[in-house]
Formats: structure tokens, sequence, C-alpha cells
């Protein structure tokens, strides 16, 4: 994997280019403003999102949300279409750079800056790392639950209905599966000493770096760009 | 209730006082009027059938009962003289997969340490010391997720000992590892003790491993009373036969007679002679997802198998050859990559030869699969339910008493599958998935790490299905399961078919 700005920085800095997303799509009131704004996202994400987790296949997420947002606003709001696919691009500009960050973010070094740089209490912070590296599990528990339901004829056939049935029956099967799981990770947890753990130390620093105030100074020029493209077509065209 | 290093380290004692434990919920009590006292420094063998309490008794110790495990106490365990929690304590579970709580070998190990607020670099000098003690082959920035079970139980002991414990508690630390494996676990908590000199309690179905490692054996009944409590010798001579009653695995004790099933439980409505069942050059791509992508492992690399009317082949070798894997294409679960399953066409009976492209339905009225995790098969909240779900969808008839008898399950009918023991859950998991009377039984891992009540259980089913014409495959590692009813077996190695015997 090449290393790129975005592949060295903190977590935290990584989460404020979400963040401020935000911040920017709410500056995307006019179609070339959009238009822009999106071929730049694009462009950085092309360069700087490390190979390996820039899939085509995660931006279909936003592309599906933009196209259902642009078709209501048209419906909704006198058959527009600037206006419509204006307001598809905002949902481009909001979802993208969150889509292509979430992978880059490593929960056990994520729990170490909750902690050690933002001073969130240590016991849900550490809960919350040791949940989310077991998000795996949890596929491998919905194989499980869908062979086992196969195997025994109580898959869903064609009909739609019984599709849904079916999926909501694998899904209260996983919520069972993943409480029980839980419940006995929890007993692992506190056999080594979380029970009893008011404060905690952590086995890794979190320092910021020269790399994170780039990340985060790249993350504020972002979010304004469209207001300063607003502002320059106002100004000048 | 902090440590402080002055206390850790040192073995300490363990004391039940007229200990009484009742899971809320159950009307039977897992525990009660247990009255021990175990010596600093003394290593202990605990053993019973399945649900004898054996678990509760250690989780009594690390302090978990009435935190994370509601429920109602009569009373008291002491540790060192004082209530548990107080000194740190090292807990090994059966399922090592359910205790790794980080992404990397060594911030796994530093759990412990973090917790009770070592400084950084104690905590990595702790770290290092406690992987060399259990022979961890690997540094520490290994992902946990790339290690085999037995890697994993190791790196789970070596997390334990971080915390440096005066007493260390393991419940059936090798139950879900190949013999191989179990092994190694073994010789590292033998090594680890010799070295720290900590008191030790392990629970275990099957004595001989631990015998000439231990210098107690204390025994539970299924209903949870201290039966025996002698040295190693002692239990297996004098109390021989109380052991096997209880379902134990004794030291030269050949393995159970099958519990008798009738063959009519088992017997298809139609039956195919010959090979039933094969597959060919099986490749298989295995896809995981994680919330940083997804990866792919090669499962199967070409493997050649058949399953015949009447017989039980094996599929043998380490964990991680592919073994849950071969059983589950063939049962029609998972697509090959390349190379095919094919069922014999009166087997297909006008459906296609390709298992994994029939309709849930008709891949039930065929083949029946036992997973190897039972937990995640149910699909009902009673038990005569579960057992007669799959017969219910496709309009057959089921003896439904008739076959919870045979398992031993027939005073729990009502009850809630989630509720039943290990040994329970995995005992009706096998008739759930077969009550419907397939043509193919499949079965993954039946008997691993079960008592003797389940394992006659399992080869009955076995041998009933084979005496009434069934083709029979199963993924195992289990010598006397082997050695007992076993026709033909094939070994894989790293996702090939190799050996026949």
């Amino acid at each position: 994997m090449k290393s790129t700005p975005l592949s060295r920085a903190n977590p935290l800095a990584l989460l404020t280019i979400g963040l401020f997303a935000i911040v920017g799509s709410l500056g995307v009131r006019d179609l070339r403003v959009g238009l822009v704004t999106v071929a730049v996202v694009v462009a950085l994400g092309a360069v700087l999102v490390p190979r390996g987790s820039h899939g085509a296949w995660r931006l279909l997420g936003p592309m599906l949300g933009a196209a259902s947002v642009a078709l209501s606003t048209w419906l909704l709001a006198g058959r527009d279409g600037e206006l419509a696919v204006t307001a598809g691009l905002r949902i481009l500009v909001l979802a993208i750079p969150g889509v292509w960050i979430a992978p880059l973010i490593d929960p056990q070094r994520l729990g170490d800056y909750l902690a050690q740089r933002l001073r969130l209490p240590a016991r849900p912070v550490a809960a919350i790392t040791v949940s989310l590296q077991r998000f795996e599990a949890l596929g491998a528990t919905w194989t499980q639950l869908e062979w086992a339901r196969r195997a025994r004829g109580l898959g869903p056939g064609a009909d739609p209905v019984a599709r849904l049935r079916h999926v909501s029956a694998l899904t209260f099967g996983l919520l069972v599966g993943a409480l029980r799981g839980s419940a006995r990770t929890a007993v692992a947890m506190d056999a080594r000493g979380f029970a009893s753990a008011r404060w905690r130390t952590w086995a890794e620093p979190a320092p910021w770096r020269g790399v994170d105030t780039e990340v985060v100074l790249g993350a504020v020029a972002l979010a304004a760009l469209p207001y300063a493209l607003s502002y320059a077509l106002a100004a000048w065209l | 209730m902090s440590v402080t290093p002055s206390e850790s380290g040192r073995p300490v004692g363990l004391r039940f006082e007229g200990f009484g434990w009742r899971p809320a919920g159950s009307r039977r009590a897992a525990l009660s009027e247990v009255d021990l006292s175990v010596d600093a420094g003394q290593r202990v063998l605990v053993t019973g059938p399945s649900g004898a309490g054996k678990s509760t008794l250690l989780r009594a110790a690390a302090g978990l009962l009435g935190t994370d495990i509601e429920g109602d106490m009569s009373g008291r365990v002491l540790v060192d003289g004082a209530a548990p929690g107080t000194h740190p304590i090292g807990l090994l579970l059966q399922n090592p997969a359910d205790a790794i709580v980080a992404e990397s070998v060594g911030r796994d190990v530093a759990f412990g340490p973090e917790n009770l607020g070592v400084p950084r670099e104690e905590i990595w000098r702790r770290v290092s010391e406690a992987l060399e003690l259990v022979g961890f082959p690997y540094d520490h920035h290994t992902p946990t997720r790339t290690l085999s079970g037995g890697e994993t139980q190791r790196m789970a002991l070596a997390g334990a000992l971080a915390l440096r414990p005066g007493l260390l508690l393991l419940d059936e630390p090798t139950a879900m590892l190949d013999p191989d494996s179990a092994g190694v676990v073994r010789r590292a908590v033998a090594a680890v003790v010799a070295a720290t000199g900590a008191t030790l309690v392990v629970a275990e179905h099957r004595l001989e491993p631990w015998l000439d490692r231990v210098d107690r054996v204390l025994v539970l009944d299924a209903d949870g009373r201290l039966i025996c409590d002698d040295t190693p010798v002692g239990a297996v001579t004098r109390n021989w036969l109380a052991l096997e009653r209880a379902g134990l695995w004794l030291p030269g004790l050949p393995p159970p007679r099958p519990v008798p099933v009738s063959a009519d439980l088992a017997r298809p409505s139609q039956l195919v002679s010959g090979d039933v069942m094969c597959a060919e050059a099986l490749q298989l791509r295995l896809r995981t997802r994680s919330l940083r992508g997804a990866r792919e492992q090669l499962a199967l690399a070409g493997v050649d198998a058949r399953l015949t009317s009447g017989r039980i082949h094996a599929f043998t070798g380490r964990s991680g050859a592919g073994k849950s894997t071969l059983v589950a294409a063939l049962a029609g679960l998972i697509a090959p990559t390349s190379g095919a399953v094919r069922a014999h066409p009166s087997m297909a009976a006008g459906l296609g030869e390709h298992p994994h492209r029939w309709r849930s339905r008709d891949l039930a009225a065929r083949l029946g699969w036992v997973p190897q995790n039972a937990e995640h098969s149910f699909v009902s909240r009673h038990l005569v339910d579960e057992v007669r779900a799959t017969s219910d969808r496709l309009g057959r008839e089921v003896d439904v008493p008739a076959v919870l008898e045979t398992v031993g399950l027939g005073r729990l009918a009502t009850a809630d599958p989630y509720r039943l023991s290990g040994g329970e859950q995995r005992r009706l998991a096998l008739v759930a998935a077969l009550a419907h009377r397939p043509l193919v039984a499949l079965l993954d891992e039946p008997t691993v790490g079960q008592d003797r009540h389940t394992w006659a259980a399992v080869v009955g089913w076995m041998t009933a299905l084979t005496t009434a014409g069934c083709a029979v495959g199963v993924a195992t590692h289990d010598e006397d399961l082997l050695n007992s009813v076993v026709a033909e077996s094939t070994v894989l190695v790293a996702g090939r078919g190799g050996d026949r015997r």
C-alpha cells in the first residue's frame, strides 16, 4: 500500500475530514459549485486515498443516496432539473469523503486517541474499541445462521414477503447471537481486570504530528471550497 | 479495588464455604453446598459431566457471578481470604475467539495490564515475558484474526499471565482444539505453572491428559455436588465407577457403547444405492468482510470426495485444513469457486446435479447438516418445535418424543434451546438436523469437547443412519470416532485432499 498523508494521519485527524464534509456540503447551493466541488473531492481521493481502500463499489452508497435525493427534489420542487442535480451533488460532497475515510480508521488507534487526546472516559472507550474489532464476527455468525436455516428447509424462496420474513428471522438470530457472544466477551474482559479498572493506562501513545495538522487544514480547505466558489461566482460572473 | 504490584504474582489459595448458585431464570441449581479449600500453589483438576457446574465454579472464583452473570448465590467464595476481584486472577475460556479484545497480539495481551493501570514500559515488558512463557511463535504485531484456535488460546493464556495472577482458572481450555494444538496448549500451561508457581484450577471432561500435571482431582455430579476429592491416582482407582457413570473420559477406558437408536427414526423414504454424492476437484475461496474491506482465503484447493450409501466417510486434518468448508460445500451451502459437487441423478430427482443451486426445501428434503456451533442453528423457542421444524416444512411425520428420548432430552421437551448446557445443545442440534430423515447426513465436528453421554448419542445416531442406508459425511479429528464407526477417511492438508485410509 502506497503511503499517503491519509494513511499516516491519526484517526482523529481523519474524522475531521468527515465532520468538515458536513460543513462543506451545506455550501453547495449552485450546480456549477457542486460540479467543481465533487470533481475536486474525487480527484483528491484518487490521489490521496491509499489503494486497496477506494474500491469503486464503495461509491455505490453515496451514488444511490444522491440519486434518490435528486429524484425526490425533482418531484417535490417543481420538476426543476438544476435544483435536483445540485441537491444530489450536495449529498456526494457530504458522503464520499466519509466512505473513503472509514476503512482507514483503525478502531484500536481511534480508542487510543479518544482516550488520550480527547480525554474521554477510559472504560467506555475501551468497550467501544473491543466491540468495533468484533464486527467481523457478526458476518461469520450471519453466514452460520443462513446456512442452518437453508439446510433445514427454512430458507426463503423467490417470494419477496418470505424473503423479508427470512431476513428478519436472521436479524433476530444475529442479535441473540451477538448478545450471547458479547456476554462471553464481557466475562473474558472482566476476568482481565476490566471490571475493577477505574482508570487505565494505554499501551500505545497518541502523538499529534505534522501530518495530522496538514490533514486537518486540508479538511478545512475542502469545506471552504464551495463557499469560496460561490463568492467568486457572485463577484466575478 | 486496585491491585498493587506487591500483591500480584504470589500464589494464592481459594475457598468455597457452603457455596451454591442458581442461574437467573433456571429452576435447577448449578452448584449446591460446595465446601472446598484449595491451597496456594496447588494444581487441581475439576471434572464432571456436561452441565455439572464446572464453569460456574471457575466463574465464581473469578468473581464474575452476580456481576456479569445473573442469579442467586448462597454461601461465599474467598480468594486468599478476601472477596474475589482483589487479587489478579487469570481465567481462560473454552472458546478462545470469545476472549479476543484487540486487532494485534501485543495489544490483546496488553489489555490486562492496561486495566491494572500499569505504566507503558512495564506493560510491554509484561507482554514480551508472557508471550515468551507460553512459547508464542510470532511477534506482537501479528493480527489476532490470522491465528489458529491453538495459537489464539496460547495468546489468551499470555493475556491472563500479563496480569501476574496468583491463581489460574482454565475452563475446558482445549475443548475446541485439535489433538496436536491441545497438546501444545497443555504443555504451555504446565510450563507457566512451573515458572510462576501459580495455583491452578482446570475444568475438563477428559482426565487423562491432565492427570500427571495436577495433584488433586475434584469431581462434580450432574446436580453440581462434589462427589470425589482425591489424588489423581486415587480418583481413577477408587472412584472409577462413579466417574464412568458421570460420563467422563478415563485413561484406558474404551469409548462408550453407542446409544441404541432405532433405524426407523432415520430411514429415508427413498434410498439410493452406491455413490450418492461426490466432490470433483473442488476449489473454494471464502470471502470475509470487515469494517476495513474484504479479504479472500483459499479454503479448498482441489478436493475429491464421495459419499456412499450405508457408509460413514470422515474428513480429517488439522484445524484450518478445510474440513468444515468441505462438509458445508457437500451440504449445498456454498457455491464452488471451481470444480463441482454433484448429486446422483436419482437423489436429485429432476433438480439438476448441483446441490448449491437447489431451493432450501428441496435441499432439506434430501440432506441434513449438523453444524459445529449448535447455538447458531436454533430456529424455535421450544425443544419440541425445534425437532419438528423441518419435518413440518416438508410435510413429513416425526415421532418427536422418541427422537428426544434417544438423546436424553425427553424430560426437557418444553424447555428453551438456549437454556440447555453445551452438551445438551449439541445433542439437540444433532436430532433437529436429522429428524426429517434425509438421505445424506453431513456432520461438522459432532463430538469435539463432548462428554461420553453426548459422544454415545452422536455415534448412536450415526450408526442408525448407516443401518437405514443413508450416506454420512463427517468432519472430525476424534480418534475414537474414526476407530469405531468410520468406514473410510480422507485427510485434508491445507485445503488439499490427500491420503485415504
